[in-house]
């Protein structure tokens, strides 16, 4: 034994691999522990646990009403603008309990941002559909602001077909560039974790490629969560894939092994088309 | 042989249509008339002197002095109304949508809307011009403040309504959007969902409009009126409703005239006004579909 544990303690460290479980949590950005939610006295969401690990695409699937929306919008809360609904149970982002009632909803939407089902630009021009927020949480000069923007405009892959309409309406962009545009709204507060509420379902086919496209390349710098319909494109965007049914996590797992060997009956039945 | 249940389903169709067509035709005739005989008596006084004369010199004058007063009664009105009523509809569609107050306040706000504009009239007369003539020993009584008060309450309950309406016509994922940006309620409700409603707002102050231009009743006890040219707005003032009311009740065919064109000014001014909502509308709807 002893022979055999000599060697590895002296191995660089990139080939000393930490148990798969203590990486996962070091990892975690987002940790949600035991939560259930309430829409009035109904139970949403039945003891759900997941991880979803930084610098990844975390797909979340599983069929219509499974509560898979009400998980992502747990995550910035957004719920609380309904009266009548509730979490219990902890969701820590970087360790701190979103939940906690002192935790600023504020601050919160600054770090964790939100991407729509249907694009929903704000009735202002494009500069400003991105200089708002960031307006909003910085004191930023002239050109810096401009910067930012810019960057955003870039990150999102779409600064090529606005920058020479800035000052023009967003409401006159097409559904897929309003889309970006929201994308680029959201990472120009510099989240940490940017959530996607199905953000192609509305888009055609060449739309939907150009946001899955970006999806891969934020994937650098954000932690991202996607609710989607389509199980096509979790397989083809993700890293891991949580599959939820009647309110709980069924399972969750490397996109590849959920998709090639799921643990659970309910995973297997869902992903051949048997129900949903 | 009884006819096909086609050919029985085509006759009612035929007479319901006819039927509509019918009432639609005697609605739209009645206004053609009125327009038509507004237009044909109105246009022989209409010069110069309508609007350079005063109505004290009676059928040498013209309506300058009511003309003016109209528009600072109604100008005043709107600056007292509008940011009551925005503020007000605000409230209730963005914090009160759902609630038991909110509910009360919509139905206390639906009846003002339909309150007789006399009683709004008397009203503002128990509470502006008899303590303000009280106060200043009789120097100010009827003023153009008093008219511009009662006019006021009249367009409130139209800008709370639209405002109420045009916001909770916006979508609610623009509100979450807004919202999951971090940034607070108040701000987004100002910055992102009043504007998106504007052009919808806007329509409902112009529309109050409208209706001010009109009304005579409230401004009979506030207002009062005034033969001559009163810039002062503590001063009596003339409008244009009351004059044509007093011209009217006169025998002499040239104030009738008179009278007449300046029913023609108001049915051009509210029609105007009409368009500009309707336009603003057609841009409103562009901008959200």
């Amino acid at each position: 034994m002893t022979e055999i544990a000599m060697p590895l303690a002296h191995s660089p460290p990139g080939a000393a691999a930490a148990p798969a479980g203590a990486a996962g949590a070091a990892a975690a950005r987002l940790a949600v522990r035991k939560l259930d939610f309430f829409y009035g006295t109904h139970r949403a969401l039945k003891g759900i646990n997941l991880d979803i690990p930084a610098r990844q695409v975390t797909a979340i699937i599983g069929p219509s009403g499974c509560g898979k929306s009400t998980l992502l919008r747990v995550f910035n809360r957004i719920y609380a603008l309904h009266p009548g609904l509730r979490a219990t149970g902890s969701v820590l982002l970087d360790g701190e309990d979103i939940l906690d009632p002192h935790y600023s909803m504020n601050r919160l939407r600054s770090r964790v941002g939100m991407v729509f089902q249907k694009p929903v630009p704000f009735p202002m021009t494009i500069f400003e559909n991105v200089a708002w927020g960031i307006r909003h949480h910085e004191r930023l000069g002239r050109a810096d602001l401009a910067d930012r923007v810019e960057q955003a405009l870039r990150r999102a892959a779409l600064w090529d077909e606005v920058k020479d309409t800035l000052g023009k309406s967003a409401l006159a962009l097409s559904g897929g560039q309003q889309q970006r545009l929201c994308i680029a709204r959201s990472i120009a507060l510099r989240p940490e974790v940017l959530l996607l509420d199905e953000p192609t379902s509305a888009l055609d086919p060449i739309a939907t490629g150009r946001i899955e496209q970006l999806i891969e390349e934020l994937k650098s710098d954000y932690t991202l969560v996607m609710v989607t319909h389509n199980m096509q494109q979790a397989a083809r965007v993700s890293d891991r894939t949580a599959f939820m049914y009647l309110g709980e996590l069924v399972e969750v797992d490397a996109t590849e092994t959920l998709f090639t060997r799921p643990g659970k009956r309910q995973t297997e039945d869902y992903i051949s088309g048997r129900f949903g | 042989m009884a006819a096909s249940p086609y050919l029985r389903r085509r006759l009612a169709n035929l007479a319901a249509l006819a039927a509509s067509a019918a009432a639609t035709a005697i609605g739209l005739a009645f206004l053609g008339w009125i327009l038509w005989v507004t237009v044909q008596r109105g246009l022989g006084a209409l010069g110069p002197a309508l609007f350079t004369g005063i109505t004290a010199y009676g059928a040498e004058g013209g309506l300058a002095n009511a003309i003016v007063g109209s528009l600072m009664m109604d100008v005043m009105a709107l600056l007292i109304a509008t940011p009551i009523g925005v503020l007000a509809g605000t409230w209730l569609a963005e914090y009160a949508r759902r609630s038991r107050l909110g509910a009360v306040v919509r139905f206390l706000n639906d009846i003002l809307l339909s309150a007789p504009s006399i009683v709004l009239g008397l009203f503002v007369y128990m509470i502006v011009v008899l303590p303000m003539s009280n106060w200043t020993g009789g120097r100010v009584s009827f003023s153009g403040v008093a008219g511009a008060i009662a006019l006021a309450l009249i367009a409130l309950p139209v800008i709370v309504r639209t405002t109420d309406e045009m916001l909770q016509l916006v979508p609610g994922t623009l509100r979450e959007a807004a919202l999951s940006l971090g940034i607070p309620s108040w701000k987004v409700t100002v910055q992102v969902l009043m504007r998106a409603a504007s052009s919808g707002i806007v329509t409902g102050v112009l529309l109050a409009l409208a209706r001010l231009a009109g009304e005579t009743a409230p401004l009979l006890f506030t207002a009062f009126g005034n033969n001559f040219m009163a810039i002062d707005p503590l001063d009596k003032m003339a409008s244009l409703p009351v004059a044509i009311y007093q011209y009217t009740n006169d025998p002499a065919p040239a104030l009738h005239a008179i009278a007449w064109a300046g029913a023609l000014l108001i049915t051009g001014f509210v029609l105007l006004l009409g368009l500009a909502a309707r336009g603003l509308l057609a841009r409103h709807k562009v901008a959200h579909d």
